[in-house]
């Protein structure tokens, strides 16, 4: 909680700064005044250098960065490195005392000890050099091309970078130009400023060189630092420069909040200290036993060198983040960049997404949606590549409609776009003309020529006032002599104008009737969130009207009542097409959809309708009061599935009041929200447990992308600061493009249980030798560079063919894991790859042991107990069962041959290891043996580098065999038992993963209730038979909870045991 | 991330170590528990039945007389009696102590040799008293029961057998030391090649013998080593080829292989003399990684005092 305050006092402290800061304005309003009289020579060039000096250079700080040697540093220290580096040290010491002993061969410490150093520096750098790459990505990202800026200096005008700017500067700005610094506007002529990347309002707002309002942040001659002049001109002087101004605030405070740990970071962590754990306890316990077994200490120590390489997987680190990396590669294919590797997975973990509307949820361009004419409602096509209309244009009022949208527009299509498809070009007007120019020109056709065959004679251009656009023209029939006046307004603007309707071609009178329709069209396009637009028309008599007549806009000396009112248009930012299907995916993988915008809240709820955030069976509360026509405050709040949160409203709640939102609704919109109330929404869905995906474009947004537990920037839309702040960026902008990331953050977290499952096998069969070793005095069957050789060697390429294993077929339709539960190592996996396929596999080694070293003479029996002797120097004559004797080098050379033989037949079995892990619960037979082709490329490299390094009989090949196959036989043999008793005994014994994994499928037998769940929110048309069908099966209240929401966020520590 | 996480900590360990409410230990009920342990036990019960019932079947393929394979053993290994700890032999002429382990284990490994050990004629043969050719002795196989063993007769061992002397010179400052070639079943070793050898072992040369030799491992030390005296069979320093092949523990339980007494009546003392002996024939080798391989080297440090 006190991280929170911590926040609000940030909050406050940004407020306070923004007082100071108009107090500081007071202050530049002098040297306003001073500047207006040097407007001409602007500072000299040694004054503008003092300013330098003392401010710094005109550009944001960048977060701080760590130095390259503490990265790199902390990639040798980091995981299982210290333990390494522990067993290296060791080597050494071992080495020394052997040394100063004089012992016979002491250099094999010695080398053991420079090996294993060379393993951690060489998996550092290799991680290090992953991360440089990662971080690169980026950095070439947020570099952009050196800013210019056009300055008044020493009388002149210079084109100076933004960088030298200082604060007095006298600095000119034109349309298209991005705000080189804060700029206080002393002349402006038709300026306007896009101030998105800043408040995240795209509207463009004039600015002038009036004060209009106290707080710097609304007055009009104030042009901030990032933001872009979209038209006009003005000469400003600039009052804050770099990290003060405010969007240099802005950046601080989104540094200010802290980064957390990834999801998968905590996860590796987790396995470390388990790894670290089980290797460091075993050791000790073994030092301890061979230490009272009365082995030499020094000998004890060596014995805990390899426990400790048996135990560490070393390769594993490096494996997860080539997995992670390919991840991210592919990601990047699907338009997901990722600049943080571990964000790979945070996204399959995500539970709530936060999504911005405009632009990730909509195409982000306005879009005619519907029509109305002839007292009847059409609607358009609104997707992205529209080439035709479908509607019913065979009625003379289309006609009429058509000819007035055409014409009464004053946008443009940028010359040379012919080839491209109308959808895509570029158009020169507002918004709303834009819509109609493409509307038109898709179901007309060429627009600019039926613009040029009616001639425009007079035109009154759209303004507040009026709220009306207007403009006459000849018409293209050279027949009619008649000048065509056309309308279009805001509706209720023009009906007040027109006497009558035109119904099926013809005028009838506007009678009370006909008004009562057109409200209630109009009254249904609004309440769908639709900008609406009315059109009207009037032939202009030829008598009065002739050929000369001078029409004047200014006198308006022509009628512009008594029109004939021809229909309405809406226009809506529609949803993209890929979105309903993406939420819904998101729905049944168990993941919340939140919309936060500054919208209206009626456009961000129709929007939220159409793509299924609210989905067409839930109610607000509002709905809820309506329908049964009772006060809002009477209705059931638990009833409302569905929520319309307001910010103003957001402003008066509590934390309490907004955490009982999250937790109460499962379909939740934000409307008019700021920058800092989006921020308290992340905060308010981590409380509740959840791990949070934030969409956001603008500066403004960085804090809360920051917040997140993954921020998702745009990156087309998106600022640079957005980016940065981000995790990853959408270069499509598509929220769809989302839901592709969390399957392969889903799979990625699959692949990689996978990975260390089977990477966590071989340990046990590298581990069990040296306890036998001690404990039987037996041969040393493994040693550790051969371990290191499995390892480094035949293990790596398989585990990283792991993550290319496809997704099994219910990836996207179960729940997030719940980051408390749901660990990448759990009991289940760790106790069935150590105490059951581990074991199998040593048994196996161990038998390719015993039968090196019987066909070679020593029976099984005679090694027992031979320890001391057999690694004796001095005995030169040792006999075998057979009345050999052995000479101490040829004993070596066996033991050798029995390292190879143990390596060889671990690899053996890693092949089987590596078959049964590509699936958790499908028999290898539904998965198919071929699908993954990568993973035959890890099988032939394994047994190819094995035959590289080993020159053992082939013979010995063969004797793990029956073993690998036992191995894949009691697998599939588990996985049967979790595919008929699923959830029973067996399944929580043998089970890798999650121990509910069956009841998170959505698959019909799997559980009914979930289905009924999945199908509620997808389907309108299945909920009758569903609801009839659930009354039949009763579901149980926690499945109920589903889909109410949080039951399942809720940290409820579970009995450690209860999934045993 | 670190929200919440404080406090899952403390309290909830004693509880999973015992859960009083729900009978828990380490999160597992009695009979969970009993049901993990009953699962593992006949888990690994299989295992191991299946881990020896391979070893037996391993066993099945190896024959019980001679190995599967000897590309480790062979080329054979030549090592010296005593051996006591390390490959060197220091001791004071006047304080038996100090060569007492020695003594002891040199009269210990020719126990075997004694005469009244071979007295037995079923097992033992007389092979004559001059080398000659190898004697073979049918399969190696127990179809015609045990194999016969050549006699090995400790006398011509003369000065070094303990007969006379029972501290094999060693009172005297004049140390035995015997030599054998490591035992390998169906080694036959093959004599040298005249023109390879060094004058000395020239001198008393025999087609069935493989001839030992014992010379200063340096240059330096070559003054130091004085005499040297070879005793073995038919008075030749090496061993006779009647004594070979081996048949194995199993058919030859009580093999006695050849061996060669060498006796330094003169070394140099109070200074560390190394010595390397070598047995010279076409099959047996030397390496630079295996030094006992064909030959050895001893140090020898005699203490006047």
């Amino acid at each position: 909680k006190t991280e929170t305050g911590d926040e609000e006092e940030k909050y406050k402290d940004l407020k306070g700064n923004k007082k100071k800061k108009s107090e500081d304005l007071k202050k530049e309003l002098d040297l306003v005044s001073v500047a207006k009289l040097l407007f001409h020579l602007g500072l000299s060039s040694s004054r503008a250098a003092e300013i330098l000096a003392r401010d710094g250079p005109n550009s944001l700080t960048p977060p701080k960065a760590t130095p390259e040697i503490v990265k790199f540093l902390k990639q040798m220290v980091g995981g299982f490195s210290i333990l390494l580096w522990i067993g290296a040290v060791f080597s050494w010491i071992s080495f020394g005392i052997q040394f100063a002993q004089g012992a016979e061969s002491p250099f094999d410490n010695l080398y053991l000890g420079v090996v294993l150093a060379l393993v951690v520096i060489l998996t550092g750098i290799f991680a290090y050099y992953q991360e440089a790459k990662s971080t690169n990505i980026m950095a070439s990202f947020s570099k952009m091309i050196p800013q210019q800026a056009l300055v008044i200096r020493d009388a002149e005008k210079k084109e100076l970078p933004a960088e030298q700017l200082v604060v007095g500067d006298i600095v000119e700005i034109k349309g298209g130009d991005r705000i080189p610094a804060d700029i206080r506007l002393i002349s402006a002529q038709g300026c306007k400023v896009d101030n998105s990347s800043l408040t995240g309002e795209s509207e463009p707002q004039s600015r002038s060189c009036d004060f209009t309002h106290e707080n710097p942040l609304e007055t009009k001659n104030i042009a901030f630092y990032s933001t872009t002049c979209v038209e006009g001109t003005a000469t400003g002087i600039v009052i804050n420069t770099g990290d003060r101004t405010v969007i240099g605030r802005i950046a601080s405070l989104a540094s200010g909040v802290g980064n957390e740990k990834t999801p998968i970071a905590i996860e590796i962590e987790h396995f470390v200290y388990l790894v670290a754990g089980v290797a460091i306890s075993i050791g000790v316990l073994f030092f301890i036993i061979s230490v009272s077994m009365r082995y030499k200490i020094l000998d004890s120590i060596i014995f805990l060198i390899g426990i400790i390489v048996a135990n560490v997987p070393e390769g594993l680190l490096a494996t997860v983040t080539v997995s992670l990396s390919l991840t991210a590669k592919r990601m990047a294919k699907k338009n997901c960049l990722v600049k943080n590797l571990e964000a790979v997975e945070t996204l399959g973990s995500t539970s709530i997404i936060c999504s911005d509307k405009t632009g990730t949820l909509t195409q982000n361009r306005m879009t005619v949606a519907h029509l109305w004419f002839d007292n009847q409602i059409y609607s358009a096509d609104t997707s992205e590549d529209q080439t035709t209309q479908p509607f019913d244009q065979s009625s003379p009022s289309w006609t009429a409609l058509s000819k007035i949208v055409t014409l009464c527009n004053r946008a443009e299509f940028r010359p040379g776009q012919e080839n491209l498809p109308i959808m895509k070009r570029v158009v020169v007007g507002d918004a709303s003309e834009t819509a109609l120019l493409k509307f038109a020109e898709v179901i007309l056709g060429d627009v600019m020529s039926i613009r040029a065959q009616n001639k425009k004679v007079a035109e009154i251009p759209f303004n507040s006032t009026n709220k009306f656009q207007l403009s006459i023209h000849e018409t293209d029939d050279p027949n009619d002599k008649r000048f065509l006046l056309v309308m279009k307004g805001a509706p209720e603007r023009i009906l007040e104008r027109c006497s009558t309707i035109m119904i099926n071609g013809k005028e009838e009178p506007l009678d009370s009737e006909k008004a009562e329709a057109f409200q209630t069209a109009y009254m249904e396009l609004g309440g769908m969130g639709e900008r609406v637009l009315g059109f009207c028309h009037l032939y202009l008599p030829e008598n009065e009207f002739p050929d000369t007549y001078p029409f004047d806009t200014d006198s308006m000396n022509f009628p512009t009542s008594n029109l004939c009112f021809v229909g309405l248009l809406s226009m809506i930012d529609p949803p993209r097409s890929t979105v309903p299907d993406a939420v819904s995916k998101c729905r049944s993988a168990g993941i919340k959809v939140i919309m936060v915008t500054g919208d209206h809240p009626i456009t961000a709820k129709a929007i939220a309708k159409s793509v299924g955030i609210i989905s067409a069976t839930s109610e607000t509360v509002e709905d809820i009061a309506k329908r049964l026509n009772i006060p809002v405050e009477q209705v059931n709040r638990r009833e409302a599935t569905a929520a319309v949160v307001n910010g103003m409203e957001l402003k008066d709640m509590s934390l309490q009041q907004l955490d009982d939102i999250l937790c109460n609704h499962s379909e939740i919109v934000f409307a008019r929200t700021s920058p800092q109330q989006k921020l308290i929404i992340v905060e308010g869905c981590q409380r509740q447990g959840a791990v949070v995906a934030v969409t956001g474009d603008g500066v403004n947004d960085s804090p809360a992308l920051k917040k997140a537990d993954i921020g998702i920037a745009m990156g087309i839309a998106g600022s640079d600061a957005a980016k940065n702040a981000a995790d990853m960026v959408l270069l499509d902008d598509n929220f769809a493009s989302i839901v592709t990331g969390v399957e392969e953050g889903r799979l990625i977290f699959d692949n990689l249980k996978k990975t260390i499952a089977y990477t966590l096998t071989k340990n046990i069969a590298e581990l069990c030798p040296f306890l036998i070793y001690i404990i039987a005095s037996i041969p040393m069957p493994i040693g550790t560079i051969t371990i290191l050789f499995i390892d480094l060697g035949t293990d790596i390429i398989p585990s990283v063919a792991l993550a290319y294993e496809k997704a099994e077929s219910d990836i996207m339709n179960r729940r997030p894991r719940n980051k408390k539960k749901d660990r990448l190592v759990n009991e289940q996996l760790a106790v069935y790859s150590y105490l059951q396929i581990g074991i199998i596999q040593s048994v196996g080694a161990f038998v390719t042991y015993f039968t090196v070293y019987a066909e070679q003479g020593f029976l099984p029996s005679t090694l027992l107990g031979v320890r001391v002797d057999w690694e004796n120097n001095a005995i030169n004559d040792f006999e075998d069962s057979y009345g050999q004797e052995w000479t101490k080098y040829q004993r070596m050379y066996l033991q050798w041959t029995g390292y190879t033989a143990f390596f060889v037949s671990i690899t053996i079995q890693q092949v089987a290891d590596l078959i049964i892990r590509k699936t958790r619960r499908n028999s290898i037979f539904q998965q198919g043996l071929f699908r993954n082709k990568v993973i035959w490329v890890g099988i032939f490299s394994q047994i190819g580098i094995a035959l590289i390094l080993s020159y053992v009989l082939m013979a010995y090949w063969f004797v793990a065999v029956p073993f690998a196959i036992l191995i894949w036989v009691y697998d599939e043999v588990r996985k049967l038992f979790i595919r008929r008793y699923p959830g029973k005994l067996q399944e929580r014994n043998f089970l890798i993963s999650r121990p509910n994994d069956s009841r998170r499928t959505a698959t019909p037998d799997a559980n009914p209730c979930s289905l009924l769940f999945f199908y509620r929110h997808s389907s309108l048309a299945l909920s009758q038979t569903i609801q009839s069908w659930s009354d039949k099966h009763i579901c149980p209240v926690s499945e109920g909870s589903l889909i109410h929401g949080c039951h399942w966020l809720e940290e409820k520590p579970k009995k450690p045991g209860g999934n045993k | 991330m670190a929200r919440g996480k404080a406090k899952d900590g403390d309290g909830n360990w004693k509880k999973f170590i015992w859960n009083s409410e729900k009978k828990e230990l380490l999160g597992r009920t009695g009979g969970s528990w009993f049901k993990i342990l009953l699962f593992y036990v006949i888990f690994y019960g299989c295992l191991a039945g299946i881990f020896i019932g391979t070893i037996q079947v391993m066993l099945l393929t190896v024959s019980e007389f001679e190995p599967k394979y000897q590309d480790r053993v062979a080329p054979p290994g030549l090592t010296q009696v005593p051996q006591v700890q390390k490959t060197e032999i220091s001791f004071t002429a006047s304080d038996s102590k100090s060569y007492e382990p020695y003594v002891k284990n040199l009269e210990k490994f020719l126990k075997d040799y004694s005469a009244d050990q071979q007295t037995e004629n079923i097992v033992f043969q007389d092979c004559g008293e001059m080398p000659t050719d190898y004697k073979d002795r049918g399969p190696y196989s127990d179809a015609q029961g045990q194999k016969k063993v050549c006699k090995f007769k400790r006398e011509w061992l003369e000065n070094c057998s303990g007969i006379q002397d029972p501290t094999f010179g060693y009172k005297d400052g004049k140390p035995c030391i015997l030599v054998k070639l490591n035992r390998i079943i169906g080694f036959k070793p093959k004599a040298p090649v005249n023109d390879s050898l060094p004058a000395e072992v020239m001198a008393k040369y025999s087609p069935y013998l493989i001839p030992v030799h014992c010379a200063a491992k340096r240059e330096e030390d070559a003054d130091k080593i004085g005499t040297v005296e070879y005793y073995g069979m038919g008075g030749y320093s090496g061993f006779a080829l009647q004594y070979y092949p081996y048949y194995g523990k199993l058919l030859q339980p009580r093999y006695l292989q050849p061996l060669v007494a060498v006796q330094f009546t003169n070394l140099t003392y109070d200074v560390e003399v190394r010595v390397e002996c070598r047995a010279y024939g076409q099959n047996i080798q030397y390496s630079d990684k295996d030094r006992f391989q064909g030959r050895f080297d001893i140090k020898f440090d005699i203490r006047s005092s």
